[in-house]
């Protein structure tokens, strides 16, 4: 028997390289993977991040990190580093392209030494470091479906980028021997399909190699899933929320978690009654929370103005996106910043905490539930996009300093024990101690009229005055609670930076890039900032000559609340904005401070 | 025993129809022997919604239009607490809409009593989603709550009273609190309760109210029975009050039920560290 069909012959893999080199060393590693929605990029990228992160290194991933994507493109980016990173790399070292248009908008970003390697099911590049193989071709056949292409082509990144095979394997083994024993068989078999591709082809194998890391015990997790986990673990137990990007993974995360502690999750009609549905448990005596991004956080304004007037504590997560309204649901931004400082109709307290990676997320997230339910008032934990979704290596959450501070809840023994229960009582602090409804033999009047000690409604002007005075003097006497800002360099330099959110990587990044060169800096990452740390941002000003002010929005709102809070270190402060949809990458940075660029 | 709030006297017009609900929500409680503790009153806004301040009750005064969405945080977060949602027909058919449609779909065991007098009376006498055409200028139709209550396929109480026959109305909210107790669902009771400053209707309502259960064919447990006769009552030009929806079957279908269950829920749980820690270390060191 011959074999005379052009179908049954093996496909030749196309590659127009030179043969192979001597193994280029890559400490600090960029893949790009681009396709169409559906090709599979976020599941390459993701089995790409657990390899490194079991190799000892850093790890950051993003997807829509390009600000020129469009229609169906998808793309996803993988960095993995020795040091420790939480930001996108300048430049891509591998390209991976499911279609031509991922070739298109991802060889702009690709390094002199960059290289591509791409499925030519469809098409053939002309592109001189470029590899194509039919994976869609390839697991079709003996698969029955093209969609394995993605796991083929983890099977040739690990060829050329010289992975151990054998925890090649088992990442595979990790990420899917939870689906089903056929999921599991399939991928492997991609695997090795697009393994032996790669190594069948030339000038692809060890093109380069990976140097492992030494860091271990990481988790490689989003700003999102910490929060939902520190949700949890701060006693949360009662979440209602409207889908919206970026945050409804938060909503998604506690669906999984929730029940098993007798808590709630329930997706709502919209972010008005989500609100006012978190304001409801509230009062009943849960912890409670809502997530959402812009759009959603100006429908809860009324709500949060209310949690202020009622004393009803609840934590509200934004997600920034970019705006104002649709904006781009899936990019980043950091501009709601002014609006949640000055929040809703009134005037009342309020506290603005803003993480900047997952392990400060989880920590911030159990702070908000203990200063919400201490002081009585709505807390603002705000995330951008760039933090609740791009994945990054962090330590393992830590229990062993978590407190639950529940403040002046009355046990119904204590509340027995009352003459008198005014759910409004005038303290020194502000505070009133609050027993919730079904406590037996007390009931209250809870309202955001105004009102006296009873809670019965009252126009008052001397009532008005106590009771405003005994709600904004929390403002003063919580900032013990509220959590301290991160310094950062060295305390001689005199140059400096001040940001919050997710700029904190790619600040961190400049830092060590300008320490290289012999310049040193100073970085304070406020961690509250409403209202501004004002003890800590005066002498962190004090000591330098300059201070740029990083940020994601046009009008620099950071800067121009420190403006207002500090103004006599005015001249000291300078603003480096982004508001393209995409977060900064460190050389970013240093090119905007002429002192250093 | 601990002094907590006093009643305050209502900031009613004399002979207003909320007095009514006032006495038969009272009444009501009362004959079903539910500890005051164990009463939450979720106000809205306008002049229904200030009932709370009247009882000796937990009150919780929500913003205008969000009572519903409050009251069903409060008993989701405690499924023992009794809920009883009061407010307008502004608050609950204009401003609350949305809210009223996902609180028959949602069916967690609370009471939502609207006010129904077909104006705005404490902004004056606008006219409101239930106002008669030519009313103050009116040129919408008004709407029916009831027939929109009977469109939704869950297994909600439905009723219909009149602040002129307080002991029909007692009766109804007494059944309506026991199908909530009970864990079956949302009832919903619309009541007819004449603003005597901008829209006395006591005449005209006493006159045109006519007891569907008198109707041959009466059966609330069958909707499309109760869309017919609602339609033609008010095609006669009368009112239909009384009991248009029960469901035939006695389930316990509360949301609170399907979440919850008999576990203490969210309110009530143990969120100590120490109480929790070994799961919490399960479920953190899940992560890779």
């Amino acid at each position: 028997m011959t074999m005379s069909s052009a179908k049954s012959q093996p496909v030749p893999s196309e590659s127009t390289l030179e043969p192979t080199a001597p193994a280029m060393e890559l400490a600090d590693l960029s893949v790009m993977i681009g396709g169409q929605g559906g090709d599979g990029t976020l599941t390459v990228s993701d089995l790409l991040g657990r390899y490194f992160r079991k190799q000892g290194l850093y790890v950051y991933t993003s997807r829509n990190v390009l600000s020129r994507i469009r229609g169906g493109h998808a793309d996803a980016s993988v960095r993995a580093s020795r040091e420790a990173i939480a930001a996108v790399k300048s430049q891509v070292d591998v390209l991976v392209a499911f279609d031509h248009e991922a070739i298109d908008i991802g060889k702009a970003e690709l390094a002199p030494h960059g290289f591509i390697v791409y499925d030519s099911t469809t098409f053939h590049s002309e592109l001189p470091n470029a590899a194509g193989f039919p994976f869609a071709t390839l697991v079709g056949g003996p698969l029955g479906q093209p969609i394995f292409k993605n796991t083929a082509a983890y099977g040739a990144l690990s060829v050329l980028l010289g992975f151990d095979v054998a925890a090649t394997r088992q990442v595979i083994e990790d990420r899917f021997k939870r689906r089903s024993a056929e999921a599991l068989e399939k991928n492997l078999k991609a695997l090795e399909i697009g393994r032996k591709a790669a190594l069948e082809a030339q000038g692809v194998a060890n093109r380069f190699s990976v140097v492992d890391g030494d860091a271990r015990d990481l988790i490689l997790t989003n700003g999102n899933q910490a929060v939902a986990l520190g949700f949890v673990v701060g006693g949360g137990r009662f979440f209602a929320g409207y889908p919206i990007t970026p945050a409804t993974d938060i909503m998604e995360y506690l669906q999984r978690y929730l029940p098993a502690y007798d808590g709630v999750v329930r997706q709502a009609e919209d972010e008005l009654a989500a609100v006012n549905m978190i304001l409801g448990a509230s009062y009943a005596g849960a912890r409670v929370m809502t997530a959402t991004s812009g759009p959603g956080l100006g429908l809860m304004t009324e709500g949060i103005s209310h949690a202020g007037a009622a004393e009803l504590p609840i934590v509200v997560t934004d997600c920034q996106r970019v705006g104002p309204s649709t904006g781009e649901p899936t990019r980043n931004e950091q501009s709601d910043l002014s609006h949640v400082a000055n929040l809703g109709h009134g005037e009342y307290p309020r506290f603005v905490l803003a993480p900047s990676d997952p392990a400060d997320a989880f920590r911030l997230t159990i702070d908000a539930l203990n200063i919400a339910e201490k002081w009585r008032v709505p807390v603002i934990l705000l995330l951008d996009q760039a933090l609740a979704q791009n994945t990054a290596t962090s330590v393992r959450f830590d229990l062993s300093d978590v407190r639950l501070d529940r403040g002046k809840r009355l046990t119904a023994d204590a509340a027995a024990q009352l003459a008198q229960y005014k759910v409004y009582e005038l303290t020194e602090d502000g505070v009133s101690p609050v027993a919730p409804p079904g406590t037996p033999g007390l009931w209250s009047e809870v309202t955001g009229n105004e009102h006296d000690e009873w809670g019965h409604v009252s126009v008052n002007p001397v009532n008005r005055v106590k009771m405003m005075r005994k709600r904004m003097e929390k403002m003063k006497r919580a900032r013990a609670d509220l959590p301290p800002s991160r310094f950062f360099g060295a305390e001689t330099a005199r140059i400096g930076f001040i940001g919050f959110g997710s700029t904190a990587g790619p600040t961190l990044e400049a830092m060590r890039l300008l320490e290289a060169r012999g310049i040193r800096t100073r970085y304070l990452q406020t961690r509250t900032l409403f209202p501004v740390p004002v003890d800590e941002i005066d002498p962190f000003l004090q000591q330098v000559d300059v201070t740029y002010v990083v940020e994601h929005n046009y009008t620099g709102q950071l800067a121009r609340l420190l403006r207002e809070s500090v103004p006599w270190h005015h001249a000291k402060l300078r603003s480096i904005l982004k508001y393209d949809g995409s977060p900064f990458r460190a050389p970013e940075l240093i090119s905007a401070i002429p002192e250093v660029a | 025993m601990t002094q907590s709030a006093k009643p305050v006297p209502p900031i009613w017009c004399p002979g207003c129809g909320d007095f009514g609900v006032l006495a038969a929500v009272k009444k009501a409680a009362q004959n079903l022997k539910i500890p005051t503790g164990e009463l939450v009153l979720v106000g809205g806004i306008g002049c229904s919604g200030s009932i709370h301040n009247f009882l000796e009750i937990n009150g919780l005064h929500a913003l205008h239009g969000r009572l519903l969405a409050q009251a069903v945080g409060v008993k989701l977060a405690n499924p023992a607490l009794t809920v009883v949602a009061a407010g307008g027909d502004g608050d609950g058919y204009a401003i609350g809409m949305g809210h009223f449609m996902h609180a028959f779909k949602k069916n967690a065991s609370i009471l939502y009593i609207v006010m129904n007098n077909e104006t705005y009376g404490l902004t004056k006498g606008q006219a409101s989603p239930t106002s008669q055409i030519g009313f103050e200028g009116n040129v919408e139709p008004p709407f029916h709550a009831i027939l929109t209550a009977l469109s939704i396929p869950a297994p909600n109480f439905i009723a219909r009273t009149f602040s002129g026959d307080p002991k029909g109305m007692t009766a109804i909210l007494e059944e309506a609190l026991r199908f909530n107790r009970e864990g079956r669902g949302f009832a919903f009771v619309e009541d007819l309760s004449p603003c005597v400053t901008y829209n006395d209707t006591y005449k005209l309502w006493r006159e045109k109210v006519l007891d569907v259960s008198k109707l041959p064919g009466y059966d609330p447990t069958d909707r499309k029975t109760m869309f017919r006769l609602c339609l033609e009552t008010n095609e006669q030009g009368r009112i239909p009050i009384g009991v248009m929806h029960r469901p035939k079957e006695s389930g316990h279908d509360g949301l609170e039920v399907k979440l919850i269950g008999e576990r203490a829920g969210p309110a009530r749980s143990d969120i100590r560290l120490e109480s929790n820690l070994a799961s919490y270390q399960k479920l953190l060191g899940s992560l890779t």
